[in-house]
């Protein structure tokens, strides 16, 4: 009876409802295309910019777009300063960082999710405590202890404050307690230890969350600025937004179209990334509701 | 063989105490059911069998081989979740692989060998390259048991596997379990709430409350003989109805609702008996019967019609032909079959028993 009673009003849906769908398609992007258009505007004038020649940058007179593409602005901003060398080390330290920080965060994660052990509690409060800290406000002690170590302008300098992170034990412990007790149960009789579980079990059900945690990673420290700066002082130590900062205060004021094309070549690497594992990325969020 | 001993198996946490001394014989072979109502320590004794809990006192032996303090895997057992635990990032095939390839040095071959006979027995050969999430849940109760079969393990446990199934494949899953137990001739300790899966599953069943071990038997004997009203109550269903009585040296029984003399051959009775009667111990009677009540609620359910009196305080099911369902409001007599009821003490409620 249901089934008959139910089946009639849609054999005249279709029409309506189709209708009534492209509608509700169209709003959608009447909203999302200006959002899309404001979100992409500064890349878009970054690129523009640095196809421009200088004198263009501050006629009035001038369009939007480059009256010609002029490339010239790369070779000269790689001339400005070894960004070759910047780049290697910006993927040296963000790589290094990432590497450590999975390492870190996974074992520390795992033992606040499934290991019973004294003060557990307290340790983990202040992992959160460590989240609410501003960075600024750990740099001098910071810098005091490499100092000691002798490790001011070197590489591990910008990388070893930064191998443990509370935030990604955090995000990685929440993960963790969603996984059912019984699936470590099975891997235990299956013949796991804790490694073993970990490895076999937990890692491959987070993937999400450790991805989310990697572009989280990667694209703070890559685009760090203030601690490098503080740590180095030589170009064979420096990363990439150092290398920005160089063009941007150089005497004659900024060199606004040099700067505009170290800005593509600073961001082109993470940019390649993100329209490469796109849907991975978004998949990812959207499983951990992290934005 | 593979015989587990639990020798005064305790288990606590700090100082609360969730399993007394717990003495049991699962004999190789044997389909063990441990049953009762949840948190009355079957699980945590599975786990202790498991090695997933210590065992805080007591010893565990299995084949011989004490394993009180063997870790899970050194003591070829294995497991079948409630949840079925199946790693969901894994094939069905390497659910079932993945135990083999981590505790024996067996070649692929024969692992594959061992997961074809399986999957064979289990009737999941088309389903070894789906995902668990692709899976129904009969399905995956399936390779959750193969995943225990590959293993060839000593004893086979169990934690309410049939829970979450709905009712028609859990009667289904039911008799291929039986089937598993009797064709391969596997030791099984199995753990559930359900009476009707002890009763229909288990060479014998042991009942637990509050951690103890109420009683071990095969399930019919402790269908008609129950230990305690614990168990009298527990298993059987519509419950045993349990009267308390005042007795006279005569045996004769006193109830508000009537006064009945059952035959002792020699027991002493104490004062305070109960007297626990099941539905089919108790019938409608043709003339006056043995005691008189009020009929509350009939109720029809199919092939029989179960009808619960009124006597005195005290409500009894009677179950009853169809065509003989009195209707609610109706005075009837209930005749008792007085050679199958039990008696309990009143004070502990354990089973008087009566010679002859």
């Amino acid at each position: 009876m249901t089934a008959i009673s139910e089946a009639q009003p849609a054999a005249h849906a279709p029409r309506r409802r189709s209708v009534l769908a492209r509608l509700k398609g169209n709003w959608l992007q009447f909203i999302m295309l200006p959002v899309a258009l404001l979100w992409m505007s500064p890349l878009i004038w970054i690129v523009l910019t640095s196809l421009k020649t200088k004198a263009e940058v501050f006629d009035p007179e001038a369009g939007f777009l480059p009256q010609a593409l002029n490339f010239a602005n790369y070779p000269a901003t790689l001339a400005v300063a070894p960004f070759g060398t910047y780049l290697i080390n910006s993927i040296i330290v963000t790589g290094s960082i990432l590497a450590a920080q999975l390492v870190t965060i996974t074992l520390a994660a795992y033992a606040f999710a499934r290991l019973e052990f004294p003060l557990k509690r307290l340790l983990f409060s202040l992992f959160l405590l460590q989240v609410m800290f501003p960075i600024y406000a750990i740099f001098l002690t910071n810098f005091i202890t490499l100092r000691e170590f002798g490790l001011i302008n070197t590489l591990p300098a910008m990388i070893v404050p930064f191998v443990a992170s509370g935030y990604g034990t955090f995000m990685l412990r929440q993960s963790f307690r969603q996984v059912p007790q019984e699936l470590s149960d099975a891997a235990r009789l299956d013949g796991c230890g804790h490694f073993g579980i970990l490895w076999h079990v937990f890692l491959p059900l987070v993937q999400p969350t450790l991805i989310a945690f990697g572009i989280i990673s990667v694209v703070t420290h890559w685009n760090d600025y203030m601690w490098p700066l503080l740590v180095t002082n030589s170009d064979n130590v420096r990363t990439l937004p150092i290398g920005l900062g160089l063009l941007a205060k150089s005497d004659s004021g900024a060199d606004w179209t040099r700067l505009m094309a170290g800005t593509v070549i600073v961001v082109s690497p993470l940019l390649l990334a993100f329209v490469i594992f796109q849907r991975r990325f978004i998949d990812s969020f959207m499983h951990t509701g992290v934005k | 063989m593979a015989t587990v001993i639990l020798q005064n198996v305790c288990k606590s946490y700090g100082n609360r105490k969730t399993v007394h001394d717990v003495n049991l014989t699962i004999e190789d072979k044997e389909f063990m059911v441990l049953v009762g109502p949840s948190g009355c320590g079957k699980s945590t004794t599975l786990r202790m069998v498991a090695g997933l809990e210590d065992i805080t006192a007591g010893r565990l032996t299995i084949d011989g081989r004490d394993v009180t303090d063997a870790p899970p895997q050194q003591r070829d057992i294995a497991m079948v979740f409630q949840s079925y635990a199946l790693y969901p990032h894994m094939t069905a095939y390497r659910n079932m692989a993945f135990g083999l390839l981590k505790t024996t040095r067996l070649s692929k071959a024969e692992i594959d060998g061992r997961i074809r006979e399986a999957a064979e027995i289990l009737h999941i050969t088309d389903l070894l390259d789906r995902r668990p999430k692709e899976l129904s849940g009969g399905e995956r109760q399936r390779v959750a048991i193969g995943r225990a079969l590959v293993r060839k393990p000593k004893v086979f446990l169990f934690d309410e596997p049939l829970s979450n199934l709905d009712a028609k494949l859990r009667n289904r899953m039911r008799g291929e379990l039986k089937r598993l137990h009797r064709e391969l001739g596997l030791t099984v300790i199995y753990v559930t709430h359900d009476q009707i899966e002890a009763m229909t599953l288990g060479s014998r069943v042991a009942m637990m409350s509050k951690g103890e071990l109420q009683q071990v038997g095969v399930p019919m004997d402790v269908y008609m003989r129950p230990a305690n009203t614990f168990v009298a109550t527990f298993i059987g269903s519509p419950e045993m109805a349990l009267l308390p009585c005042r007795a006279d040296a005569g045996g004769v029984l006193g109830h508000d609702g009537f006064a009945a003399g059952v035959a002792l051959g020699g027991t002493e009775l104490p004062s305070d008996v109960i007297l626990g009667v099941r539905p089919e111990e108790v019938s409608f009677s043709r003339t006056a019967g043995m005691a008189r009540g009020q009929v509350e609620r009939s109720e029809l359910i199919g092939a029989e019609a179960l009808v619960e009196v009124a006597l005195g305080e005290d409500r009894i099911t009677v179950r009853s032909a169809v065509a003989d369902a009195p209707e609610p409001g109706e005075q009837v007599g209930l005749d008792f079959d007085l050679a199958r009821v039990r008696l309990f003490h009143a004070g502990t409620g354990q089973a008087i028993d009566r010679q002859g």
